[in-house]
């Protein structure tokens, strides 16, 4: 079972690594820190239910998703709405520019181009390796809703990251 | 063969073992496919980059104190006897006083009729609970022990217990923003908790505690009174 210094270990070492999981899925910096504070203490609670032969981060780090994506359906439940059509660019609100801001460049600067729910699948897929199965049951759809939402994601990342790159050059 | 597909099989994900394969003979086989599939590859892998958000020291700080506390809590509760004579300070005491009040303002919120009024007052409801929280945490910081470090650490968890009973209920109630003041006093009262705290600290701490408890208690007076006048008068303020 892990101990407190464990803990104290993993966030010293891997939480800036959960917060940016978390970011990329709220988009939002507050609900963030509150996906990171809920996981540690879920965790410590479960400790118990640790697999001693796994990483303690990892584990952590997956909790901390399943918080974020909590917080996300409880404040914003239209981000597990599959749009019926591909969209445009809706322009950058005050927070998503504040977003931008937090996450950087490139890849998280593209990010913001993509619908909620596009962001969700993708991150959960590409960047948290997620099984489509896993996706669909989390985000409450099926399969085929979650792969055009990454099919779309990544034709759009392609797009843009293109350009920022260009823009960089 | 379309970069859907080739997406899917770079995934290793959502593709029958026999699409897999034709996947792969089309990679072997045409060199058209080959090279899309390899600048997919590279894009793909370009995005998998991590750039990691740079986060505040004093937010790190407090998920490090979330830990202690929990950490603490577990060998309060660990080494509590349940035999424990009845004590008016104790915590369990105190957190069935505050699962009282929390319970007391679950029902008033669901026995009021719908409305404007019913709107009001469940919201009044649940803010007067609050206000008599807020009271009876400044009334047990003034008469904290500061020079006692396990009496005032058992005051003190009593008292983050009870807060986080109306974290929970503000959650429950939409309440967001009083959600967060809640869970903002946490940190601070930790501090005050700890039991190597200098008396001089713990003094200060009681004061900012005690201080934005009137800051809040004169909000929550002034947001109570606003929403009486609009429910009595249909204004809203």
């Amino acid at each position: 079972m892990p101990t407190q210094a464990d803990f104290h270990t993993a966030i010293s070492s891997r939480s800036d690594r959960w917060f940016a999981a978390c970011l990329k899925i709220t988009r939002n910096r507050d609900m963030a820190e509150d996906a990171v504070q809920d996981a540690l203490l879920n965790a410590w609670n479960k400790r118990h239910q640790f697999d001693n032969s796994a990483r303690l981060d990892t584990w952590i780090h997956r909790i901390a998703i399943n918080a974020a994506l909590q917080l996300l359906r409880k404040n914003r439940p239209a981000a597990f709405e599959p749009l019926e059509t591909d969209i445009e660019d809706e322009g950058d609100t005050p927070e998503s520019l504040r977003a931008n801001q937090e996450l950087g460049k490139t890849l998280s600067a593209a990010m913001t181009h993509l619908s909620d729910f596009e962001r969700l699948c993708f991150v959960l897929k590409h960047l948290e390796q997620w099984r489509l199965k896993e996706i669909a049951e989390e985000v409450g759809s099926d399969v085929g809703a979650v792969k055009q939402a990454i099919f779309r994601a990544v034709r759009k990342l392609r797009v843009r990251m293109g350009a920022l790159q260009g823009e960089l050059k | 063969m379309n970069d859907d597909t080739l997406i899917l099989y770079y995934y290793n994900d959502g593709l029958s073992d026999s699409e897999r394969k034709t996947v792969e003979a089309a990679i072997h086989s045409d060199p058209e496919v080959a090279a899309r599939y390899d600048k997919l590859c590279q894009q793909l892998n370009e995005f998998a980059e991590v750039d990691v958000a740079p986060v505040p020291t004093h937010t790190v700080e407090r998920w490090h104190d979330t830990i202690d506390r929990a950490a603490r809590q577990s060998s309060v509760h660990e080494s509590r006897s349940p035999q424990r004579s009845f004590n008016p300070f104790s915590f369990a005491w105190g957190a069935a006083i505050a699962a009282v009040l929390v319970i007391g303002i679950s029902l008033s919120m669901t026995q009021i009729d719908p409305g404007i009024e019913a709107a009001a007052g469940t919201s009044t409801a649940f803010t007067r609970g609050v206000q008599v929280h807020f009271r009876d945490t400044y009334g047990q910081l003034a008469a904290l022990p500061l020079d006692s470090a396990a009496d005032r650490n058992e005051l003190v968890l009593q008292i983050i217990e009870q807060n986080r009973l109306f974290e929970r209920v503000a959650e429950q109630n939409d309440s967001q923003d009083l959600a967060r003041v809640l869970r903002a006093f946490e940190p601070i009262l930790i501090r005050l908790a700890a039991e190597d705290i200098e008396p001089d600290d713990a003094e200060a701490l009681r004061a900012k505690l005690t201080f934005e408890l009137n800051v809040m208690l004169t909000k929550l007076s002034r947001d109570t009174s606003n929403e009486t006048d609009s429910a009595n008068t249909g204004i809203q303020t």
